[in-house]
């Protein structure tokens, strides 16, 4: 039952960490792992947060054993009718654009900065809950994330309304 | 800096919606293997590093059989707690058999909903509060005032009209839209964020009551007749409220960004009618 309610959650979490294909068997692993340690967890302490802690800790693993410096590419959904029509509005198909250049400008980050995107961002958590689940301290939670989107503006100037329209 | 905070916040926003877009495969169903290992771990021990070191610690290998047991079983009692916590409702969720998501709702089957006092004869479940018990956080405010705070655009049904009150819980994350008097009663429309890893409500229902419908061209829910619904907290637990017995029927539909739950006395064709106004 609690496997039924947090497995969207945690697939999501280790799958935009970089886990790839891999993700079913992280996830699989961190459950058993979760519970293996469930005496460690305290009552009151929110279940989420604490899961995918281990979620990351296995994708972690996952990406060290592999070799890959900062696991997969992120890739946008192909599901968006609208945005690559013929017949699409200007504006949508230039936010389109500017969505591919974003997801390849993250792609580009750093690791380590670019977790902290994903959970604040992607998975959509606190600056505490990013800091309990990458384990570390609040503080590197705010400076990587302040970090990661200066380097983002840098990567992304200039922006749209300067640029020459192409095509 | 004034530019400097503008261009943050621009970019936070892109990011969150960047992040709706992304493409995540399917999850695998973990629940059968990852019970199948604990079950074969609670037997054998494997994998129990701890203790499997002070088994080589011990005089005898029994003991260390024995110690490795005993330090398994505080474990499964607390697995076993937890899951009880979780399952154990009135309602006798044991016999829950099959499980389906749509759009944010889980979908479980479950024994025909007993007529509950909060339930009753209001068409919407208490006898002065729509929607019986409350959501967490409710409050009242102005349709204006919901949309600054809601995380998602707001879609009001043109045919109902304005509503004749919205109602923002949970800091934002689920907006209803209660109307007293409509020329099918009591209706009450609660929408919420279409996140792909969020779960908003669990309805405890007979499948077979469930038919697929058409909303403007997109999937959609129709649910004839009452059942027990409870809302899901971000964290994933249902929330303190007890689960309230819906009234009439429901319609559930999404647009991608914004998914609709309708409920009251109404008919199909009405529902859908309301559903395909929502702009």
């Amino acid at each position: 039952m609690l496997v039924a309610r947090y497995t969207l959650r945690a697939h999501r979490a280790a799958y935009l960490l970089g886990a790839g294909e891999e993700s079913d068997d992280v996830v699989q692993e961190a459950f058993v792992k979760a519970f293996q340690h469930l005496s460690r967890f305290r009552t009151g302490e929110p279940f989420g947060p604490w899961l995918l802690r281990i979620v990351t800790n296995e994708t972690r693993n996952l990406v060290r054993s592999r070799r890959r410096r900062a696991g997969l590419a992120l890739r946008l959904g192909t599901a968006e009718p609208a945005g690559t029509a013929a017949d699409a509005p200007a504006d949508e198909v230039l936010a389109a654009e500017r969505r591919t250049r974003l997801v390849a400008a993250v792609n580009t980050l750093p690791a380590r900065e670019r977790q902290v995107l994903v959970c604040r961002y992607f998975l959509e958590l606190s600056e505490a809950e990013t800091a309990q689940v990458l384990a570390c301290p609040l503080g590197s939670v705010k400076s990587r994330t302040s970090r990661a989107l200066n380097r983002l503006r840098g990567l992304l100037v200039p922006a749209p309304e300067s640029r020459v329209p192409s095509g | 800096m004034a530019d400097q905070t503008g261009w943050r916040s621009a970019v936070e926003s892109e990011l969150r919606a960047l992040g709706r877009e992304l493409e995540v495969p399917p999850a695998s169903d973990l629940t059968a293997a990852v019970r199948q290992r604990l079950e074969g771990q609670g037997l054998q021990g494997q994998r129990l590093k701890g203790q499997a070191v002070r088994r080589h610690q011990g005089p005898d290998r029994w003991t260390g059989l024995f110690r490795r047991r005993r330090g398994w079983r505080p474990v499964l009692v607390v697995v076993a707690a937890f899951l009880v916590v979780l399952i154990a409702t009135p309602q006798g969720r044991a016999a829950i058999a099959h499980v389906f998501r749509f759009a944010g709702v889980e979908l479980r089957q479950g024994p025909e909903p007993s007529r509950s006092p909060a339930g009753g004869g209001s068409p919407h479940g208490g006898s002065s509060q729509p929607g019986g018990s409350s959501l967490p956080g409710e409050r009242p405010m102005s349709l204006e005032q919901a949309r600054r705070q809601a995380a998602f655009p707001i879609l009001v049904p043109t045919v109902l009209g304005r509503p004749g009150r919205v109602l923002v819980s949970d800091g934002g994350r689920v907006v209803s839209l209660v109307y007293d008097r409509t020329p099918h009663g009591p209706v009450r429309v609660d929408e919420f964020a279409g996140r792909p890893d969020q779960i908003y409500f669990e309805k405890i229902l007979h499948l077979a009551s469930i038919t697929e419908v058409r909303v403007n061209g997109t999937r959609g829910l129709w649910i004839k007749g009452p059942h027990e619904v409870v809302y899901i907290t971000r964290e994933g637990m249902t929330t303190t409220a007890p689960a309230r017995l819906t009234t009439g029927n429901t319609l559930i539909w999404s647009t991608g960004q914004v998914t609709l739950r309708l409920e009251g006395n109404v008919g199909k064709a009405a529902a859908l009618s309301i559903a395909s106004s929502a702009r």
